[in-house]
């Protein structure tokens, strides 16, 4: 589904990643992991199609297509979603009116009618539910005045509504509790499918502990110095990041 | 009843209107020397000699009327075309309003107490050439526990066909004891040739009444358009006007408000949207005279082009007006690098027990919003729409007319369209 060949991006005159390799098939989830300022961050706003970063080398392949020829919108009509770290205000336009016009932009590139106002609120509302929503953010502003944990929940909500083929999240544990966390876990876990990869960009290994992952990579000056199952991200947890810096290869 | 337009002028209007051309000659053209002017010339209206607007040869239908909402907003309808009122196209039967021709003004006792009081006393000198050269003007006076549900709606059309006409419309809105009342005027304009409206509206709110007015500019590209606003409020009357400006080629519109008794509350909004060459300035006056007023302010405007904007907002709160509440906002958006705004706000306090905020910003879209909405498959130029509708979105919210939120809504979003494709 996604082909990330020798993938290098700079931004502001320095190089964040500096070829990373990365093969992901329908029904996967990967983790990414890596300490800070290690691009992580920055590999999931290049698939996203976020400008800013300048593609130095490599390509990558979505569904045999090249990815960088399609802009952000593109891509999200073909299936790719973001989940936003920092999810972003969006004051005078409500949840419902944009949720709604995101989703009828992506079924008509399916060739679907749009759905209409009244099909659209009952299917957000169950899927609100699941993810123990309050009902009234439908009609609020996107994100204004949201604290973290209903911004994250709302990024989720959303992918919920969109069902995209390619789920990425970035950071989406960050800033959440326990009980917020595992909400947020048991929403991703009930949209895994076979048909459905998911890239899971995270710190902590804590949210692996609910989301649990085919495949661990680690992320660290802009390479991906390991690979690993599920017992890779433990052994980071118990080791500390530090452990795998002391592995990165030179180049 | 619309009464019939009287043929000679009687003793207090000819009065009137000598008093105003002195005052007129005296005071001249604003210039940009007066720091109120400084950053709206006028040299393109004063330069020019204007003639009265004569009655165009093209008819007007009640189809023709181009205002946003028009059809939409169940309202009395006046309708007022070239300076002159249209009683074919007006209606006003079943309202509980006392409604006439302020050039009968001398068989109403309201209109020889209000009429020109308030435009007199703050050395205006436009307000002071609609005085003297309004042509048909309104009177509207809602009686003592008058509560009016419908809207009136008053429409003011230019058809220009001659070059560098003017109209001074001019209105005079009474609010009785415990009143309550909405006032619509808009403006607008078809034909191809340049001209002038310069417009006063008087709004004498007494104790307890509730005001709605709103004030819609949707002039000729090429027109010039100064408005000034005049309102008097009594005791615990609460008066509230909008302006939604998007016309014009240069526009000035003045609101002057005088809190004259405890407990009232005053809300001035506005909502300009421009593009090209237009330039549009809001000034706004608000004096707190007496204690426990409250005044809010809140002003958005949306620049595209090459286009100019400007608001400054003056609160002035006397010594005894203590408690005052006064909020002002002002935010602007700029579509493009060549787009400009001037905003300030400006206080004169003499109480010590006050509250003032006031706030101006300017900014540009917020890039991260439109990726955020474009990575959830929404289009480029969608997403900036969206953006520069939600801007405005809380002006609108507090429209209070049934039936006139929508075609506004689609008029805005069609401005968008075309602010993208400039």
């Amino acid at each position: 589904m996604l082909e990330v060949r020798n993938l290098s991006v700079r931004a502001d005159g320095k190089d964040i990643l500096n070829g990373i390799n990365l093969s992901i098939h329908r029904g996967e989830v990967h983790a990414i992991m890596g300490p800070n300022g290690s691009g992580k961050s920055t590999l999931a706003q290049v698939l996203a199609g976020r400008e800013g970063y300048e593609i130095t080398d490599g390509e990558v392949a979505y569904e045999g297509e090249n990815l960088f020829d399609l802009d952000p919108e593109e891509r999200a009509q073909a299936g790719i979603f973001l989940a936003f770290q920092y999810p972003v205000e969006i004051p005078g336009v409500s949840n419902l009116y944009f949720l709604r016009a995101a989703l009828n932009a992506i079924r008509k590139t399916k060739g679907q009618d749009p759905m209409d106002a009244i099909d659209f609120l009952e299917l957000a509302k169950k899927k609100m539910a699941n993810l123990e929503m309050d009902s009234t953010m439908i009609e609020r502003s996107v994100n204004a005045g949201f604290s973290g944990g209903e911004k994250k929940r709302n990024e989720i909500f959303q992918m919920s509504i969109l069902e995209p083929k390619l789920a990425i999240l970035d950071e989406t544990d960050s800033g959440l509790d326990i009980d917020a966390l595992k909400l947020v876990s048991h929403g991703v876990n009930k949209l895994r499918d076979p048909d459905r990869a998911m890239v899971v960009v995270t710190h902590y290994q804590r949210l692996l502990n609910y989301i649990v992952p085919d495949f661990v990579h680690v992320l660290a000056g802009g390479h991906i110095v390991k690979s690993g199952d599920k017992n890779l991200a433990l052994e980071l947890e118990e080791k500390g990041y530090g452990w795998i810096e002391e592995a990165e290869p030179t180049k | 009843m619309l009464k019939d337009r009287s043929l000679g002028e009687p003793d207090w209007l000819s009065e009137c209107r000598r008093d105003a051309m002195v005052n007129f000659e005296e005071l001249g053209f604003p210039t940009q020397h007066d720091e109120d002017w400084k950053y709206t010339n006028l040299t393109a209206v004063s330069t020019k000699e204007h003639v009265i607007a004569e009655v165009p040869n093209q008819k007007l239908a009640i189809d023709d009327i181009n205002s946003v909402g028009f059809e939409e907003v169940d309202a009395h309808q006046v309708i007022f075309l070239n300076g002159r009122l249209i009683p074919e196209l007006s209606c006003l039967e079943e309202s509980s309003l006392e409604v006439g021709n302020l050039l009968n003004g001398q068989n109403n006792h309201l209109v020889l107490e209000h009429f020109a009081k308030q435009t007199d006393t703050v050395g205006n000198s436009l307000a002071a050439l609609n005085t003297a050269f309004f042509g048909d003007g309104i009177f509207i006076h809602v009686p003592d526990r008058v509560i009016e549900k419908k809207p009136i709606h008053l429409v003011f059309v230019t058809i220009a066909e001659q070059v560098d006409q003017f109209t001074h419309p001019r209105t005079l809105l009474i609010a009785g004891q415990d009143s309550q009342a909405t006032v619509i005027e808009s403006f607008v304009g078809m034909g191809e040739e340049p001209y002038w409206t310069n417009t006063v509206t008087e709004i004498v709110a007494a104790e307890n009444a509730r005001i709605q007015h709103y004030k819609l500019q949707q002039e000729h590209v090429k027109a010039h358009h100064t408005g000034f606003l005049f309102v008097d409020q009594a005791r615990n009357s609460n008066v509230t006007s909008h302006s939604l400006s998007f016309g014009g080629r240069l526009v000035r519109s003045d609101a002057h408000v005088r809190l004259g008794g405890e407990g009232c509350e005053c809300t001035l909004n506005g909502l300009y949207a421009v593009m090209g060459d237009q330039h549009v300035d809001h000034h706004t006056t608000i004096e707190h005279a007496q204690p426990h007023c409250k005044s809010n302010q809140l002003y958005r405007g949306v620049l595209d082009g090459r286009s100019k904007g400007v608001f400054n907002g003056k609160i002035i709160v006397r010594q005894d007006a203590q408690q005052t509440d006064a909020v002002q906002s002002n935010k602007n958006l700029l579509l493009s690098r060549k787009a400009e705004i001037n905003t300030k706000p400006q206080l004169e306090i003499d109480a010590n027990d006050v509250r003032c905020t006031h706030g101006a910003t300017i900014g540009q879209i917020d890039e991260e919003a439109v990726f955020y909405l474009r990575s959830r498959g929404i289009q480029s130029e969608e997403a900036r729409s969206l953006l520069t509708y939600a801007f405005v979105a809380d002006i609108l919210e507090n429209l209070q007319v049934d039936g006139w939120h929508e075609p506004l809504e689609e008029m805005l979003f069609d401005w968008v369209q075309q602010a993208q494709v400039e």
